[in-house]
């Protein structure tokens, strides 16, 4: 009895207690800011001289003539991330998010600027994506974020951006549905379209002799767009498709690999979850199953090792490209792990901070129309993708294009197309 | 269930809680007797006034809170007043976001008037609401709830796939698939435009008030006290001549009407619906706020709609969330040692068992005090007591986080000096951890957090916020 | 026939997995009138912490110790792992909760069920682990049964299964502990009366159905071979669906809901649509629940008035 009586009194406490941390937390705001940004004040612009010749040469950043450097006050401005930091795709944001870091810290250093990080976890969730998108242009001193990932999460967040502040700029690394970028004045983005995507892939499997296709989407927004083209280009090109598809959440899927025809040609898997491709695989060579797997972009990981098997990338092996080799093993010696969804996050990332830097080189303090601007006017010669990165008037890529890699014995990927 | 005795005293409940005690009696005793009228106009004032004080964001927080309280209500009426388990009734509320993303878009090449769709709709969810009731008629508790549930998903799978569906001819493409259906427009009442998040929020309020006096009323009706009777006893109230089918069909048609119009709400202010907004997650923050708030109270469920919309987003700010954790160790330390002697001793301790540890850690090995501390107040407050880790930091860290939760769960079971002791470190490496691990990770810590404060408030008081304990009949 | 047979190891794979959680769901919800959501977590944790043992031990491809030895190793460690979460959950997220209203702890449980896949989001980042199994134990050996070939891990699974199944009737049928179970949940409050100790049939309970979830997560890590933070969510509700198809309470029940489930998904893969595959297993478990309202082996329950 005594004890019960003291819960009321606790839930009083803990309740005014939390009150006191809103309010609280109101004032730390800017320290808060300051928590998540990783450089920020670490590279201060006296020392930033001497590292620059250290620091992993991009040459595709434009060269600062010493003067100006000197003399230009401090380029500072923040930069939103919005992506799937936990939740069921948690893999894709954590490697983003790693990405981001990394970018910045490299960025800084190159430039000098001092452009620091606000995460925004959507879980994948439309609805936080619509939230985090409000609580951004709200921030001013954030310039544009990068992000978000998955096209209907764009949906939600340029709504937004549209209605509250059409000059702020966001540049997903990761969607790739056709026509999305022209809908939101804002949008730009470092990855090919499924248009790019699609003919490749069917052009390559038309080229291998192909007569049967079995192909297999994952009921995401990724997965059906990219079938829809491929099956386009593939039946114009005479190849029967026959078409599958399982929800995200399956594991098992060896009913539906029994269900493979024995003369299909190829298993074609536009997937977002390079595990379950490999799953998938497994399951094939259990069953006896021999066909060749095509896998999407997404499936271009680590994850997904089944030899002999062909993937669709929008970049040229980047392990075998100087600069953006340094990059890489730069990235790996900070953190674990590293899929395909982490370059174009630089590369995003690049095209924010360059552009902001053009505008503090003007001598202006950016803000968001001056970075807008500048972003449409992005012309990286190379990048850490191996191409050039320029943007149309709707913002897509200029030159999207599309490699083919098919996987050797030792797990390196060999070039075929 | 029936120990004897309980129900008395349950039913004294209200008379014990009246003694309050202690140094907040006051205060309470006077919130008591404020008029019920002017703490309304106080809630009220309060949520009209917010959208003028706080920026976009905030306002766009405030609509999910207002929608999940909308919800929330249509929801208590069906679990907290009927009693029954319904898990497909954001299948209602999906329902309600297609149904008018559909006539509101370009899905299709007749743009429908608000003041027509709208209507039609909440009919339209009433109805399925009326049909998912069927199946109750045959079906109970668990077992309606997974029927109800088998409902949930298979309308997410019908939104998703409805296109591929065999009978259903290729050029039509009513639900857009995974992608959703993007750009729907605004509610446009008789010329005026719903089109800002201001006027999101207003729509919303009025439609909550108005909401909450019909709930209000319904409770008390004739009807309500069915609804109870229905609850507490089926059997009974059967005998008792009460129509139960047609109660249990009712609380359903009502649930589901309300459920339509939030979803036909929430639609135009996301300019957009996207299969996964109602899937399973999201049922499950609806349950969430009734629960905590009070299942079958009206303002307990509102609380909770507020408590579960705003605490996620209160976390957010790594700054506020490292707030929140400090003083929730203070909580800790308040609660399991009460009286301020003990209080006083483990903080003593506490700061003296730090220091210590740094001495000797940094002593062995000097990279444990070799890393950057965190750039908030607190964080450089502790820096120089706490280890901070340098090297190592993934591998050290993961094993203290896991021995701090064996801590904290085991001062929650031991007493006397085993406890102090068993605190002391708890404290030291919870801090440790999260110096070193949890503020690096804003994200998944909110996760975290959120899940511990669910767990620690349904701990504190079973019964939801504003709830009232009752006994189960089993 | 060759499909018909295939299709028929693949449901009975799946089966065996499904029913083995929907044990732990059942005899829970038997003794506690509680779903306990945060099931689901339980198996994950013990499908990483069969990770942890094969990782130590030098992983799949060049394993340290023989592999009767790593795998027994693994479900020993899911077994520790798996069963100590389920009984703090019992201590510390339900019992608080113990006399108040059915559906209080279900947000407990979701608390606890967010918490955990923090923790794991936290301890084990996002990547999705791979057990490699095919390294392990190669994939062409295997059991011939007519046409097919059944690979070894599938018969070790399907096996096992069936081995725990077995014992678990005849723990709860035959041993005095059992008998406490099934006594408690028939009648709390009488089996209270009658000298039995309510709080230990509960945590033996947590504990057994914890464990079966850890062999579980083990299991499945072997057969298919992804392990990530939020692989208990979906498998947690299929053993929901199957405990309450089953008729929840019941052990029978749950081992033929789990398997019912089984069946139906790969049967409608492989004969009607991979794409309408969750659609129609629904509409089967509607229609089985139409015609059985208490599911599978549920007992009429007698009210008395």
């Amino acid at each position: 009895m005594k004890k019960r009586s003291q819960w009321p009194k606790m839930v009083m406490l803990f309740v005014a207690m939390a009150l006191v941390a809103a309010a609280c937390g109101g004032d730390d705001d800017a320290g808060a800011g300051d928590d998540t940004t990783t450089t920020a004040a670490a590279a201060p612009a006296a020392t930033t001289t001497a590292t620059t010749e250290a620091a992993p040469a991009t040459t595709m950043a434009p060269e600062p003539t010493t003067t100006t450097e000197m003399e230009m006050i401090p380029c500072v401005a923040t930069i939103g991330f919005i992506g799937p930091i936990t939740g069921p795709v948690a893999f894709i944001g954590e490697v983003q998010l790693n990405w981001m870091q990394y970018a910045v810290d490299v960025l800084n250093e190159e430039l000098s600027t001092e452009i620091s990080i606000v995460e925004g976890d959507n879980q994948f969730d439309t609805a936080q994506s619509a939230t985090l998108a409000a609580q951004f242009v709200d921030n001013a001193d954030m310039v544009a974020t990068v992000g978000p990932a998955g096209s209907d999460n764009v949906d939600a967040a340029g709504a937004v951006f549209e209605d509250l502040d059409p000059d702020f700029s966001f540049v997903s690394p990761s969607s790739t549905r056709e026509g999305i970028a022209a809908t939101y004045t804002g949008m730009f983005r470092t990855v090919p379209t499924d248009a790019d995507q699609g003919p490749t892939t069917a052009d390559f499997m038309i080229a291998e002799g192909a007569a049967k296709v079995f192909l297999v989407d994952d009921q995401s927004s990724y997965s059906t767009g990219l079938s829809d083209s491929t099956t386009a280009a593939l039946e114009a090109g005479g190849v029967e498709v026959i078409t599958e598809s399982v929800s995200q959440d399956t594991t098992d899927f060896s009913a539906l690999v029994s269900t493979i025809p024995d003369d299909a040609d190829f298993v074609y898997l536009p997937w977002q979850v390079a595990a379950n491709g490999q799953i998938f695989a497994n399951q094939m060579a259990e069953q006896g199953k021999t066909m060749r797997i095509f896998g999407s972009d997404g499936m271009d990981s680590e994850d997904f090792t089944t030899v002999g098997s062909l993937v669709a990338a929008f970049a040229p092996d980047i392990a075998g490209i100087a600069g953006s080799a340094d990059l890489l093993a730069g990235f790996l010696a900070e953190y674990d792990d590293t899929n395909t969804f982490g370059p174009p996050v630089f590369a995003a990332v690049q095209v924010i901070i360059e552009a902001t830097y053009r505008v503090c080189l003007t001598g202006q303090t950016p803000d968001r129309a001056s970075v807008q601007a500048e972003i449409a006017n992005t012309d990286l010669a190379d990048s850490i993708l191996g191409s050039p990165i320029s943007f149309t008037s709707d913002g897509d890529l200029a030159e999207g294009q599309f490699f083919i890699f098919e996987i050797q014995e030792d797990g390196t990927k060999t070039l075929v197309g | 269930m029936s120990q004897i005795g309980v129900d008395q005293w349950v039913e004294q409940s209200d008379e014990r809680r009246d003694r309050y005690s202690g140094w907040t009696a006051p205060a309470r005793r006077a919130f008591d007797k404020l008029p019920t009228g002017w703490k309304l106009v106080g809630v009220l004032g309060a949520a009209a006034a917010f959208p003028l004080l706080v920026p976009q964001g905030e306002i766009r927080i405030g609509i999910t809170v207002l929608l999940l309280a909308m919800l929330a209500l249509g929801l208590n009426v069906v679990v907290g007043w009927a009693g029954l388990l319904d898990l497909g009734f954001v299948a209602f509320y999906g329902f309600g976001a297609y149904f008018y993303a559909i006539v509101a878009s370009d899905q299709l090449p007749a743009h429908w008037p608000t003041w027509v769709a709208i209507p039609i709709i909440v009919a339209a969810a009433a109805l399925l609401g009326a049909l998912l009731s069927l199946p109750s008629r045959r079906l109970v508790g668990d077992y309606l709830a997974i029927m109800t549930l088998f409902f949930a998903q298979i309308f997410v799978e019908l939104v998703r796939n409805f296109e591929r569906l065999p009978f259903v001819s290729e050029d039509l493409d009513l639900t857009g698939g995974p992608n959703g259906i993007p750009g729907v427009e605004a509610w446009d009442l008789f010329g005026f435009q719903i089109n800002s998040f201001k006027r999101h929020y207003y729509l919303l309020l009025i439609l909550l008030v108005v909401l909450i006096a019909g709930l209000h009323n319904l409770n008390a009706s004739r009807t309500g006290r069915a609804w109870r009777a229905l609850r507490e006893d089926t059997l009974a109230a059967e005998h008792m001549t009460t129509p139960v089918n047609k109660l249990k069909l009712l609380a359903f048609v009502v649930g589901a009407a309300i459920a339509g119009l939030a979803g036909s709400i929430f639609a135009a202010v996301q300019v957009g619906v996207f299969p996964n907004n109602f899937a399973l997650p999201f049922l499950i923050t609806i349950y969430a706020a009734v629960i905590l708030g009070g299942s079958g109270s009206i303002a307990g469920v509102v609380l909770g709609a507020v408590a579960i919309g705003y605490i996620p987003e209160l976390l957010r700010d790594p700054g506020k969330a490292g707030w929140l954790f400090y003083i929730g160790l203070a909580v800790m330390l308040v609660v399991t040692m009460k009286r301020w002697q003990p209080i006083a001793a483990v903080t003593i301790g506490l700061v003296v068992f730090g220091f210590v540890v740094r001495f000797v850690s940094s002593a062995i090995w000097d990279e444990s005090i070799m890393g950057t501390a965190n750039d908030t107040f607190i964080s450089r407050f502790v820096d120089g007591w706490v280890l901070i880790l340098g090297e190592q930091q993934d591998l050290i860290t993961n094993y203290a986080f896991v021995v701090a939760i064996a801590g904290v769960l085991s001062v929650v079971v031991t007493r006397g000096w085993l406890r102090i002791a068993t605190l002391i470190p708890t404290i030291y490496l919870a801090i440790l951890v999260w110096e070193n691990k949890l503020a690096l990770q804003p994200s998944i810590t909110r996760q975290l957090l959120f899940g511990a404060v669910l767990v620690v408030m349904m701990a504190i008081r079973p019964q939801g916020l504003l709830g009232t304990r009752r006994v189960e009949i089993t | 026939m060759e499909f018909f047979l295939q299709q028929t190891v693949n449901g009975l794979t799946l089966g065996s997995v499904y029913a083995l959680l929907a044990l732990g769901y059942s005899m829970v919800y038997g003794i506690l009138k509680l779903l306990n959501f945060a099931h689901g977590e339980v198996y994950m944790f013990g499908a990483f912490a069969g990770y942890g043992v094969l990782t130590v031990l030098g992983g799949s491809s060049a394993p340290l110790v023989p592999i009767w030895l790593m795998i027994l190793l693994m479900f020993v460690a899911a077994v520790v792992v798996s069963s100590t979460i389920g009984v703090a959950l019992e201590r510390f997220a339900y019992r608080p909760l113990r006399n108040s209203t059915r559906i209080a702890p279900l947000i407990s449980a979701v608390g606890a069920s967010f918490f955990l896949q923090a923790a794991a989001l936290l301890l084990f980042t996002a990547n999705s682990r791979s057990y490699d199994a095919p390294n392990l134990i190669a994939i062409q050996t295997g059991i011939p049964i007519g046409p097919i070939r059944v690979w070894m891990v599938r018969v070790m699974v399907i096996v096992t299964s069936a081995v725990l199944m077995i014992l678990l009737t005849l723990w709860v049928n035959r041993t005095r502990t059992g008998k406490a179970v099934r006594a408690v949940s028939f009648d709390r409050e009488a089996a209270a009366m009658m000298g039995i100790d309510v709080d230990k049939v509960i945590v033996i309970t947590f504990l057994i159905g914890s464990a079966l979830a850890g062999v579980g997560g083990v299991m499945v890590g072997l057969v298919f071979g992804r392990v990530f933070h939020l692989m208990g969510f979906v498998a947690g509700l299929k053993a929901f669906t199957a405990a309450v198809v089953g008729g929840i309470g019941s052990i029978p029940g749950a081992m033929f809901g789990g398997l019912l489930i089984g069946f139906a998904e790969a049967y409608t893969t492989g004969y009607i649509s991979s794409t309408f595959q969750n659609l129609i297993v629904f509409a089967l478990l509607v229609v089985v629940l139409l015609v059985r309202p208490r599911g599978l082996f549920g007992r009429e329950e007698l009210v008395k008035v």
